[in-house]
């Protein structure tokens, strides 16, 4: 604001002065009366004389009509003020319809809105198809964002999403430390900072600024790169995510352990709240179509889980590291063929180009219809285009971004849990959906889930109970407050104790203790029922009587 | 020598002494406060807020805070003085008093303008 008045001083003054001199004017020339009489006009007389004219409205001459020598002054008046007011109103709108001017406004504005948010919030930087990801996942947890983009396409999109709030939007280089200032990072309600450029390069310095001028708010960074990875993690940063290698390490999670990988999924994905699993035949080789440094992450995953594959490539690998090579993109069937697509189970295109890979399996099917498809999309404005393709999976790197970041912002403990779940076998992750879904009333609902923490705001109810006679056990806590008392559709995946001690697939005799955080999974919509039996001293009463009769 | 920070003190100055020279005299006697006077002491309170605008150091918001309130009070003055001479009637010496009590006001907001602008000169030190 204070600018707009620095560029209009000098049309204020020229405005000033030409109305002192006029109006000083008109007060010192006589005029005449209808008798003849001489007079002055007053200074409000003048004054109002002069406002009408200088802005064109011209109610004429009064009090009386002027002799010749006030005309050839108001010609004066008339010309030097009217000229001025265009000055002044010129010289205000070049100054507001100035880009640089606007773009500063805009910014002034978020800033202060940013300033007086009342809510948590977190910083992301870098709104491509990562970055928007995370914001709407956040908004799902009621967590507001501030978006950082050096691009004004990227921006203005973003000021147009549909979200539950009005999206903090700041033009810039995130580089810049004065921008992390401007987006809140001192802020007290500032939850955190998520690193989602493009560039290794930006991540990493907009990082290190992050933790230098706030060390307490956590910093998760995207990296492109291992010698990236480990910089981040040299200076602390709190969760480095390495798109590539999880995408690789997903692949190797869907062939060996579907079930598994349909949980995660269910858990980590907002948008996705059932089981899909895929049978995955067990005979049979993988083809993998993909270059560069994803195809090496692959391999070294393949291999891991000891998964036959043929590479095709355009170029050769290591002879010595003695893998099944076919050369060529992959797009032609003759390709296809020398890598035995009759007898292969599956095929994976992941090349860093979308037409390709698209081409690569719809040759594939018309070669072999019984094959699993697992494509890569790489740009988020292929979508459509991946979504009615009729793939088994579709990777797509922005959304994996988002949800393992969103997963271990959302609670500690699911991430946890899937820290377990990488290393539970396929019986027990099946056994454990099995049990969930012998609790659901059909198979087709939406599935969510939750955490309760065993406190005084989280369930005062229990926590009143736990130094009683009757100690409450974890399959209390999944009984419907209703008539009957019947089980709720959830069970239990997690339960971690006040000292850190963790408990995964607590039995439903399992004691409960103050502090213990569950991890509830089932159907969505329990969490208010649980969390109204948590909450009502006498209804968790009755539910441990009733429970502890049955048991008699 | 700055031209600018010329102008600038001229005005502050210029605004301080207008106003003085309409104040002076006695309170209630029209004959004593000249309708000159007192327009020219409103257009330089104006013409130096105008150019204190911009400065965003503390002491400029203090001089900018000073000459706005010089401005009200000369501003309200004028309007009472326009409204009590309606029609050429001859001014009474209570209304008098009040304009220029105002105007008194006035200056006592010049004269801290002028007391900020000499306490901001002496502290360059060269």
């Amino acid at each position: 604001m204070w600018l707009v008045l620095l560029e209009l001083r000098a049309p204020l003054i020229t405005l000033i002065l030409a109305y002192a001199v006029s109006c000083f004017g008109l007060v010192l020339i006589p005029g005449e009366t209808d008798t003849g009489e001489l007079y002055h006009l007053s200074f409000l007389q003048a004054f109002y004389i002069l406002s009408y004219t200088a802005t064109t409205i011209g109610f004429g001459e009064i009090p009386y009509a002027f002799t010749d020598t006030q005309r050839l002054w108001m010609l004066v008046v008339i010309y030097s003020t009217v000229i001025a007011w265009l000055y002044a109103i010129g010289s205000v709108l070049t100054v507001f319809t100035d880009p640089e001017f606007r773009k500063l406004r805009r910014h002034q504005k978020t800033v202060s809105r940013v300033r007086s948010n009342r809510s948590p919030f977190w910083i992301v930087c870098g709104y491509g198809g990562a970055g928007s990801q995370l914001v709407r996942f956040l908004d799902t947890t009621a967590m507001r964002c501030v978006v950082i983009d050096a691009e004004k396409a990227r921006v203005d999109s973003g000021r147009l999403t549909s979200l539950s709030y009005e999206l903090d939007v700041l033009l810039g280089d995130a580089t810049d430390p004065n921008m992390l200032v401007d987006a809140g990072v001192q802020h007290p309600l500032c939850q955190g900072v998520a690193v989602l450029t493009d560039s290794d390069q930006v991540n990493l310095t907009v990082a290190t600024n992050a933790k230098i001028l706030a060390p307490r708010v956590p910093v998760f960074a995207r990296s492109a790169s291992d010698s990236n990875t480990r910089n981040l993690r040299s200076f602390d940063t709190d969760v480095v995510v390495d798109v590539e290698r999880t995408a690789a390490r997903a692949i190797g999670q869907l062939i060996r352990r579907p079930k598994a990988y349909a949980l995660y999924h269910e858990l980590v994905d907002p948008d996705l709240n059932r089981i899909e699993s895929l049978v995955i035949p067990d005979s049979g080789h993988w083809i993998v179509c993909a270059s560069g440094r994803f195809a090496q992450l692959v391999i070294d995953v393949l291999r891991r889980e000891e998964i036959a594959f043929v590479l095709v490539n355009t170029h050769q690998p290591d002879p010595a590291s003695n893998i099944d090579w076919v050369e060529g993109l992959g797009t032609e069937a003759s390709t296809l063929r020398k890598a035995r697509i009759s007898e292969a189970s599956g095929i994976i295109a992941a090349t860093t180009h979308d037409g390709d890979n698209l081409s690569i399996l719809l040759t594939a099917k018309t070669e072999n219809s019984h094959l699993v498809t697992v494509a890569r999309r790489n740009r988020p404005a292929s979508e459509p285009v991946f979504r009615h393709g009729g793939f088994s999976i579709v990777l797509r790197e922005g959304r994996m971004l988002a949800q393992e970041m969103f997963a271990r912002i959302q609670s500690p403990l699911l991430h946890q849990f899937l820290v377990q779940l990488d290393l539970m076998p396929e019986a027990l992750v099946s056994g454990l959906i099995e049990r969930l879904n012998r609790r659901l009333p059909r198979l087709d609902v939406e599935l969510d889930h939750h955490v309760v923490e065993l406190t005084e705001s989280g369930a005062p109810a229990v926590v009143e109970m736990l130094d009683g006679n009757v100690a409450p056990r974890v399959g209390d806590l999944l009984v419907d407050p209703g008539i009957g008392h019947e089980s709720l559709p959830a069970i239990c995946l997690l339960l971690v104790r006040f000292n850190g001690d963790l408990v995964p697939f607590p039995g439903e005799n399992l004691q409960l203790s103050y502090g213990d955080a569950l991890l509830m999974w089932g159907e969505q919509g329990i969490k208010s029922r649980m969390d109204w039996l948590l909450g009502r001293h006498d209804v968790f009463l009755d539910v441990l009587e009733a429970r502890s009769a049955r048991a008699v | 020598m700055n031209t600018q920070r010329v102008w600038f003190a001229f005005f502050i100055v210029l605004a301080l002494t207008m106003n003085f020279s309409f104040f002076v005299g006695e309170i209630d006697n029209p004959d004593h406060h000249h309708p000159y006077e007192f327009f020219f002491a409103l257009i330089v309170s104006l013409i130096a807020t105008v150019l204190k605008i911009g400065d965003r150091s503390h002491v400029g918001a203090v001089l900018l805070a000073t000459s706005l309130v010089a401005d009200v009070q000369l501003i309200i003055g004028a309007v009472i003085w326009g409204y009590a001479a309606q029609n050429g009637t001859a001014i009474e010496p209570s209304v008098m008093a009040s304009v220029v009590s105002l105007a008194g006001g006035a200056m006592v907001a010049n004269i801290i303008s002028v007391v900020l602008l000499l306490a901001e000169t002496i502290q360059i030190k060269r």
